[in-house]
């Protein structure tokens, strides 16, 4: 596979340089400081008066694991949103750019082969991403020290997720970069990972919780459903919700957990890997058929 | 001796309903010639050489790019490209463009720290360390001939490669043609500068609308006492619709004045 590796690690050189990327990991970066900072210092003024919590007495081990997953469960949000940035800017640049400016005539011209490239492009954009992430996830675990601790695995957990799931925004906006202007292709990705199937997994949840009694919904989004890249969802996000619910004295199950996801499957995860492969194999051949 | 690349029938069109951009192209070129391909804007000429390099797909006829087909990656590993134009990854300064391209050439570290400071210091950019996304046109189109002789090609091929070169540039590349050309290089050239292409290229093709109007060395083309501008303007003219030079709203203040 000549040249895969140097494609490789030029891509991820160029992608260490780009503006766009350093912007969405500062902010994000600001954005879990300030998160749990904030959650920490509002929560002990708060804290410092009784009747904001009802009269009730809250001890302070309590009240810090409450706080605790307040904030993993704000930071599981908040890693998902920039890791979908990240995704979506890495998907817009990482093969664009290179066909956009002419790059690729003389990138082309070189004894590099059509599959070799896509490769190095590949794997240097899932690297920068797990990179991205990682140190946002980094920099989250060392803010829960602030908390009592004990929900380090939840985020390990969550952070997989989080990153699969960008994975394949990031594969959809590549492919789709490749036929067409990267925006256009970031909105079509948008419209079809974030508004069509994020609906149809949403109605599909709610049916699976019985929220929804219509058999004849539950059918057609059942099958709707295995027709749509799959958002994995770890263990975490449900316990975090029970948590949640246990702490404020509620009863944890049935109806209260319905619109909460249900960690992803075999099934899922399966689903997943050949999504993967789909649209690596459409950026593939969307390289592969692309003149310049 | 096989020809170091050699055209057959050669045809492309973008889209179904455009006229052919590249219409029945027929050429060889040999090893130590230097090979002029003209022709005026849209005569095909770039999608010529586009194909030979592997980066578009002709429709019809085929080509042999040192015994083998274009889209092979191991054909184009004596091929040295400097497109019309030229761009690279924007982010990169011109040392690590040099370094990207000649990993993919497969020449190894050592050849690389020789080669790279080299080239760097031919195309004058040497302690050069702004990003691509700095650089004037010129430097890009002096960084694209670098990256082309980088590798030691047997076959260059120069697009327009003087288009936005100062006179010392222009100065170099003929140069550098003349050196390659007696070190046994084919250079295959593509310029709109007739007198640069009369000085350097032995063989010419003159094309228009995608067709070899004619071929054959210098001075089969270009007669005693003329000279190639000449045979150039009267062949693409006798090819192509007749149009008025100049809009005639030009003339009209003379007219007003008078």
């Amino acid at each position: 596979m000549n040249g895969a590796a140097s494609v490789g690690r030029y891509t991820l050189l160029e992608l260490s340089r780009r503006r766009i990327l350093l912007v969405f990991f500062s902010i994000g970066a600001l954005g879990i400081i300030a998160l749990g900072g904030g959650l920490k210092v509002l929560y002990q003024v708060a804290s410092s008066n009784p009747q904001n919590f009802g009269g009730q007495q809250v001890d302070a081990a309590t009240f810090d694991h409450f706080l605790e997953l307040l904030f993993v469960s704000y930071l599981f949000q908040t890693l998902g949103i920039f890791a979908l940035l990240i995704a979506y800017a890495i998907g817009m640049t990482a093969i664009y750019h290179d066909l956009d400016s002419g790059a690729a005539v003389s990138i082309f011209s070189k004894p590099v082969s059509r599959v070799a490239y896509t490769i190095g492009k590949l794997g240097a954009a899932v690297v920068a991403l797990m990179v991205i992430v990682g140190l946002l996830a980094l920099e989250a675990r060392a803010v829960m020290f602030l908390f009592g601790g004990g929900l380090e695995a939840a985020l390990t957990g969550q952070l997989v997720a989080v990153v699969a799931n960008a994975i394949v925004v990031m594969l959809i906006v590549l492919a789709l970069s490749t036929w067409v202007n990267n925006i256009v292709a970031a909105v079509i990705a948008f419209v079809y990972y974030n508004v069509i199937t994020g609906v149809i997994t949403a109605v599909h949840m709610l049916a699976d919780g019985g929220v929804l009694g219509n058999d004849v919904v539950r059918n057609v989004f059942d099958v709707l459903y295995w027709l749509v890249p799959h958002q994995l969802v770890s263990t975490a996000v449900r316990e975090l919700a029970e948590a949640e619910i246990k702490i404020s004295g509620g009863e944890a199950g049935g109806q209260a957990l319905a619109t909460v996801p249900a960690a992803s499957g075999v099934g899922d995860i399966a689903w997943w890997a050949l999504t993967v492969i789909l649209f690596a194999g459409l950026v593939y051949v969307a390289v592969r058929r692309r003149q310049v | 001796m096989s020809p170091v690349v050699g055209v057959q029938n050669l045809r492309k069109r973008y889209r179904r309903r455009d006229p052919w951009a590249v219409d029945g192209v027929t050429f060889e070129v040999e090893a130590g010639q230097a090979f002029g391909l003209l022709g005026p804007n849209g005569a095909g000429k770039t999608s010529v050489v586009k194909m030979i390099a592997g980066l578009l797909r002709p429709d019809e006829g085929s080509i042999s790019l040192f015994g083998s087909d274009p889209g092979v990656p191991q054909a184009r590993s004596a091929l040295g490209f400097a497109p019309e134009d030229p761009d690279f990854p924007k982010y990169l300064n011109a040392h690590e463009v040099l370094d990207y391209f000649a990993s993919l050439l497969g020449l190894d570290q050592a050849e690389r720290a020789r080669r790279i400071p080299e080239t760097l210091s031919f195309a004058g950019l040497e302690g050069e360390r702004r990003q691509i996304r700095r650089f004037s046109k010129g430097m890009k189109q002096r960084l694209g001939i670098a990256q082309a002789i980088l590798g030691r090609p047997k076959l260059l091929i120069l697009d327009e490669p003087t288009a936005d070169l100062d006179p010392i540039g222009r100065r170099d590349v003929r140069a550098l043609i003349e050196r390659l050309k007696q070190s046994g290089v084919a250079v295959l050239l593509n310029s709109h500068l007739l007198s640069e292409v009369e000085r350097v290229c032995d063989t010419v093709a003159i094309l228009a609308r995608g067709r070899v109007l004619k071929e054959g060395t210098m001075s089969e083309v270009v007669p005693e006492g003329s000279n190639l501008e000449d045979v150039f303007v009267q062949l693409v003219e006798a090819n192509q619709p007749q149009r008025d030079h100049l809009p005639s709203f030009i003339s009209e203040g003379d007219t007003k004045t008078k």
